[in-house]
């Protein structure tokens, strides 16, 4: 399809957006209320931006807290296991066996089932060299694709989007919540945050004239986007010394409103066709299948579940968490298999570490390192990869890590996304065989 | 390169400028002072400002949340523990909340606008994060040594830092003991807080960290040194040997030429531009190297043209503390507070007393991506309007808890935390405040209410500080004409917002 109809959408989406009104609430309602007011002739040129149809799609969920590894991929084999976790551990009898060493813990049923179908891999013993016991250190380490002991500016997905994506739309990367993720950091294209606050205007009760001043004050005007021909991307990124700070106020500005629209336009026309469960985390699954459903351009879509930090008490808290995760999962899948898209696209989770083999005097777990990663996806290669860390030698009472996170990451980028692995992660990593 | 602004090219228009840089803006009248008094007089004025009486935090004590500790340390069940530990999460964040408050408006009115923009300044180089210290007392302490040292000597400055407990809770320096020298603090102090990297080896940091053993902190929340946990053994250091103690360490830092051009190139890069030529560098190095006094180095760069330049102007996106504390300063709009101002913060992107890991925020372009720029705009109406702050986002990731401190994994703790800050406050409808709107008769007389261009010019002059963009100035005006005479409070309002949510407004 040629750029043409691309184009008009865009203009259109413009024009809508001057005239239109401006709307912010939470993230599920505030797209359908904002597309509700988007003129029905928009709707109808919108079904024809869907760029990018063929392009494989990866969704980063992070499990933010240091997810308990140990009590959702279980060893319950191994005697050691119940030693160490006298109170909290997963009684063997209701552990999902998986290969008769390990299975999933028992609330995470959805997941077995997707594993049984061959739509879920398992990467065991997931770490890396030296690892940090800070939150916020060791998630920097994750977001960044660093060694322990290295600082690096940008996220790996970043470099991905400036070595692979450069003159692509802003929508290259979505990420759901107001705070871009350090992943997503990038020297030009660093892909636009979904906040809850919504869409980029001048307000609702502003009136025509205002809404136009707004706009061209913010350079939002056709011209500046359109006649040119050129896509948002193109523009020169933060790094470049030559946009000025007010030239890239101007392009920022345009991205969140472009952005923004478009999202909202899908949102119309697109539907779930699955039941999602009532959690943020399925709010979000559904709208990001949605959004690729929508064909919107979006290579990489982030979003994370938080409260795996568990240290008092953790057994309801925590198996709740993994029951949240493999039904919203589960829905996503059956979502995106009913949509005819799951084949192009590929779920990974990551936490910033595991936690420790032995539980502690709150009945909970402190932070540890190693831990599995699930990856799941229409075209996975199933099963149980790595090994899984030993129980018996420990560092400081620590899992020792099999499966270096980026060789992880390596994989993904060059079997799935076909990027030049070693070039963003900065050297050779190798490969597993998950996809 | 550096050669001083000619008096005649003095206007209110470079006053504005300094006004901006310096502080956090002023108010028109303000600026006409400044203008007639000159720059000497306007610079000395901020070198050397009068008194800010701003007392002290309420109920700021050491060691105040001791009862909430015992009460998790006895307690008897995991769930006791846990409400415990609540507790103390709570009170702690309340008062770390009324910190971020109190500096807040201490910026908003002080009469010593240079002296907080450069504790904010010293804030993000040693940067320190409430997320692992936990001690809203530490760290006012800390922001109160920052304000003494802020236009004094980087040398005390550093020396003072050093010691200075919230950093060293912050760096792992009170574990620090001879025989196992904690590397964190002595590789920081180089690679972030003097030298920059490539200018000291592995064997330095190893060296150095010999010498910042023996630093503990007392019960008062003290400095103490424990000179038997101290290695007064000869350490060499940077090519010199010598039994030298941490306060020597840091003097021979200071004599490398890279520590001043350093400092020297971070200050440019915060008061005027990025990117600066290396031979301006060199000049104001040259200069701070003498002695390390900040006055001098800053009455150079705020007297010398290049700081007046048109590469200068509207260089600066204002951070998230500028363009809050700003829009209070000129525009007369009011803040929230608490929790809510904490949110605030952190939907824009920047929390004092929460930088995101120890090489402090980045400042820059970095404050701007559509995420914040439109909660920026959103902001700005609701500020202005005085509409409630509901925006409601789910918490995502964990509050950080005592145990993340104290848990016998805390020497593992790292050099920097980073993001995402895990400690979620959200603006929703049970936080949300009712602001008062704006007060336009602080902008706008009765008389400029009939005249669209004497409203507009008005308040322009203290939205943007500088002399008028004709082309800016006019759109904005179009809109003013299109509103019945007189105006409104309510039309007046929209002007402002419509002034703050343009790409001009986050820049200085």
């Amino acid at each position: 399809m040629s750029q043409e109809p691309d184009l008009l959408t865009r203009r259109h989406f413009l024009r809508t957006s001057i005239l239109g009104a401006a709307l912010s609430w939470t993230v599920p309602i505030f797209v359908e209320r904002t597309f509700s007011l988007l003129n029905a002739e928009a709707a109808e040129t919108t079904t024809q931006i869907a760029t990018g149809k063929d392009n494989p799609i990866l969704v980063v969920l992070q499990l933010a807290g240091g997810n308990d590894g140990l009590n959702a991929l279980v060893p319950f084999a191994d005697d050691l296991y119940y030693r160490a976790r006298p109170t909290i551990n997963i009684p063997r009898d209701n552990v999902l066996s998986l290969d008769g060493y390990v299975g999933f813990n028992p609330r995470m049923a959805p997941l077995k089932n997707l594993f049984d179908q061959g739509k879920l891999a398992v990467i065991q013993g997931v770490g890396y060299p030296n690892p940090n016991r800070s939150h916020f250190r060791s998630t920097e380490i994750w977001q960044t694709a660093s060694d322990a002991d290295k600082y690096l500016k940008t996220g790996w997905i970043g470099r991905y989007f400036d070595n692979c994506c450069n003159g692509e739309d802003p929508t290259v990367g979505v990420t759901i919540g107001s705070q871009l993720p350090q992943t997503f950091t990038a020297e030009k294209n660093t892909g636009i945050a979904m906040t809850p606050g919504g869409r980029l205007g001048f307000g609702k009760e502003a009136d025509a004239s205002e809404q136009q001043v707004f706009n061209e004050l913010n350079g939002i005007t056709q011209d500046h986007d359109l006649s040119s021909g050129a896509s948002i991307g193109s523009l020169d990124g933060p790094s470049e010394p030559k946009l000025s700070a007010i030239e890239y106020l101007q392009r920022t500005a345009l991205d969140a409103q472009v952005g923004t629209d478009k999202i909202g336009a899908i949102l119309k026309r697109t539907k779930p066709e699955a039941v999602y469960p009532k959690t943020p985390l399925g709010n979000e699954l559904s709208l990001i299948a949605r959004l690729i459903s929508g064909g919107l351009p979006t290579r990489v879509y982030y979003t994370s579940q938080g409260g795996y930090d568990t240290h008092n008490a953790q057994e309801n808290s925590h198996n709740n968490l993994l029951g949240q995760l493999a039904d919203a999962l589960s829905a996503f899948s059956t979502d995106l298999t009913s949509k005819g898209i799951w084949d192009r696209v590929l779920v990974m989770t990551f936490s910033e570490f595991g936690r420790r083999v032995s539980e502690n005097a709150s009945k909970g777990t402190d932070h540890g390192t190693a831990a599995p990663m699930f990856i799941c996806g229409g075209n996975v290669k199933p099963g149980l990869y790595g090994n899984h860390p030993s129980l018996s030698t420990l560092d400081q009472g620590d899992l020792i890590h099999t499966v270096d996170f980026r060789d992880v990451y390596s994989t993904v980028l060059s079997r799935w996304m076909k990027a030049p692995a070693a070039k963003i992660l900065g050297r050779d990593f190798s490969a597993l065989s998950f996809v | 390169m550096l050669s001083q602004l000619p008096k005649e090219k003095w206007t209110y228009d470079t006053a504005a400028h300094l006004a901006a840089r310096a502080g956090f803006g002023e108010s028109p009248s303000r600026l006409e002072q400044w203008t007639e008094q000159g720059m000497e007089a306007t610079i000395q004025q901020l070198l050397h400002p009068d008194n800010d009486t701003t007392p002290p935090p309420n109920s700021m004590v050491p060691d105040q949340f001791a009862e909430f500790r015992e009460q998790v340390r006895d307690a008897t069940s995991p769930d006791q523990k846990k409400e415990a530990r609540r507790a103390l999460r709570q009170a702690t964040n309340q008062q770390l909340y009324h910190l971020i408050n109190w500096w807040t408006r201490r910026m908003l009115t002080t009469p010593a606008p240079l002296v907080e923009k450069m504790t904010l300044f010293w804030h993000g180089h040693f940067a320190t994060s409430a997320l692992k210290v936990r001690s809203p007392y530490k760290l006012w302490q800390q922001n109160e040594t920052f304000r003494h040292d802020a236009l004094g000597n980087f040398g005390t400055l550093t020396k003072a830092i050093s010691r200075d407990p919230a950093m060293m809770v912050y760096l792992d320096l009170q574990t620090s003991r001879s025989e196992h020298p904690n590397e964190n603090f002595a590789r920081e102090l180089m690679e972030l807080f003097t030298l920059g990297e490539g200018n000291y080896s592995e064997h330095d940091i190893k060296e150095s960290a010999r010498a910042f053993t023996g630093y503990r902190i007392d019960r008062f929340e003290d400095f103490r040194f424990v000179s038997n946990q101290f290695d007064g053994g000869a350490k060499t250091f940077l090519q010199q040997t010598g039994n030298w103690n941490g306060d020597q360490i840091i003097d021979i830092i200071l004599k490398q030429p890279a520590a001043a051009k350093f400092i020297s190139n971070k200050l440019w890069k915060f008061f005027a531009y990025e990117d600066p030529d290396s031979q301006l560098i060199d000049k104001l190095a040259e200069l701070f190297r003498q002695n390390y006094e900040i006055r001098p180095l800053l009455e150079t760069i705020f007297s010398s043209e290049e700081f007046y330049s048109q590469r200068a102007r509207d260089a600066i996106v204002k951070s998230p503390v500028q363009y809050v504390v700003e829009s209070g300063r000129t525009l007369g709009v009011n803040l929230p507070d608490g929790r809510t101002l904490f949110a605030v913060y952190q939907r824009l992107g920047q929390v004092p007393f929460y930088p995101p890991n120890v090489k402090g925020w980045e400042g820059g372009k970095s404050w701007i991506n559509t995420a914040t720029l439109t909660f920026r705009y959103q902001l700005a109406r609701q500020l202005v309007l005085g509409i409630r702050l509901v925006n409601e986002e789910p918490a995502k990731a964990p509050l950080p808890s005592p145990t993340t401190q104290s848990s016998p994994l805390a020497q593992a703790s790292p050099a920097a935390q980073t993001t995402p800050m895990t400690q979620t406050a959200s603006l929703t409808t049970q936080n949300a405040v009712r602001l008062p709107a704006l007060q336009v008769d602080q902008l706008v007389t009765a008389e400029d209410r009939k005249d669209p261009e004497a409203t507009v010019r008005k308040i322009y002059a203290r939205a943007f500080q500088t002399t008028l963009d004709p082309q800016l100035f006019d759109r904005i005006l179009d809109v003013a004409k299109l509103k019945p005479l007189p105006l409104a409070d309510d039309a007046i309002r929209d002007l402002v917002a419509l002034m703050m949510m343009t790409p001009k407004y986050q820049v200085c």
